[in-house]
């Protein structure tokens, strides 16, 4: 019996070793808090597709990533992309920007088209919130 | 007898503090100063600054209450009591002057404190002209070296 104990013991520990998000529940998100894209609007006309996106915030905190504080977490930028999983880390790569240094302004570059912004802000382990705290998924044209 | 035995101790501390250099003294002395007078502020990149980006400098302003967006550039937001490089928290000065840099911000109705890292507010100021300015605070709610301060705007309350 003790055998069997110490063997689910160990795959237990297995299965959390091998699963990061695991053990890391998404932290709750205070009531009506939600991000939102100050600039540039939605629609925006961008020559040169050069521009400072600015980061809002509403009934929430800004924290660097792996500061643990309730109601606090850190944006991310999704450039052209849909809502990642909700109960795993965000992404990083050049369609998830993370800016785990608590940054509200990012320098963004895209290149011609039509591209579309949205934020999502994550936790102390880049996890969104319970519900999400995300902006409106807004569109910017760089014309050619 | 136990006085006595006090005595011989502070002796053989007052003697050991003599023969110091000078920078060991300094720094038992910084170290033993209370947190309000640190002497040496948290270093801030060159680069960095904080800006109120909304409202403008000169904005007439219908309501009473209106919302107040905090910038900052080449610098991050950290919730008080984070000691973390490069961030600090925000703080808006309404109809005051700087205070001193030296010391911890005061925390009264002129000078709003966010330390729980927020990037917004919402004001309620009475009709007439007002005063605005952001002053960003290390984990102690002191300015960094050099201070991050916004430029100061004047809004007009109808």
């Amino acid at each position: 019996m003790r055998q069997i104990c110490s063997i689910a013991a160990a795959c237990v520990l297995i299965a959390l070793a091998l699963n990061p998000a695991t053990g890391a529940e998404p932290r709750p998100a205070p009531d009506g808090a939600h991000a939102y894209i100050i600039w540039p609007t939605d629609g925006a006309v961008i020559p040169g597709g050069k521009f400072w996106l600015r980061m809002g915030l509403s009934g929430a905190g800004v924290a660097p990533a792996g500061i643990d504080k309730p109601n606090t977490g850190h944006h991310h930028v999704l450039v052209d992309a849909d809502m990642p999983p909700l109960d795993e880390p965000i992404p990083n790569d050049k369609k998830h920007l993370h800016f785990g240094a608590g940054q509200t302004e990012a320098r963004i570059e895209l290149p011609p088209g039509r591209h579309t912004i949205q934020l999502l802000l994550g936790d102390v382990d880049h996890i969104p919130h319970n519900p999400p705290i995300t902006s409106r998924k807004i569109a910017v044209i760089v014309p050619q | 007898m136990p006085a006595l035995r006090w005595l011989t101790i502070i002796a053989v501390v007052a003697s050991a503090s003599i023969p110091f250099p000078t920078s060991a003294r300094a720094q038992v002395k910084e170290a033993a100063a209370p947190a309000a007078t640190k002497a040496t502020r948290v270093p801030a990149p060159a680069d960095a600054y904080v800006y109120i980006g909304w409202p403008n400098d000169g904005e007439v302003i219908h309501t009473h209450r209106f919302k107040v967006w905090f910038g900052t550039r080449n610098f991050g937001v950290a919730p008080a009591g984070v000691t973390k490089a490069n961030t600090g928290h925000h703080h808006l000065l309404i109809d005051a002057s700087l205070p001193p840099l030296d010391e911890p911000i005061p925390n009264d109705k002129n000078h709003l404190h966010f330390g729980a890292g927020q990037t917004e507010t919402y004001v309620e100021l009475p009709p007439g002209t007002h005063t605005l300015q952001l002053i960003m605070g290390d984990a102690d709610h002191i300015p960094h070296d050099p201070p991050l301060i916004s430029k100061k705007i004047t809004v007009r309350v109808q």
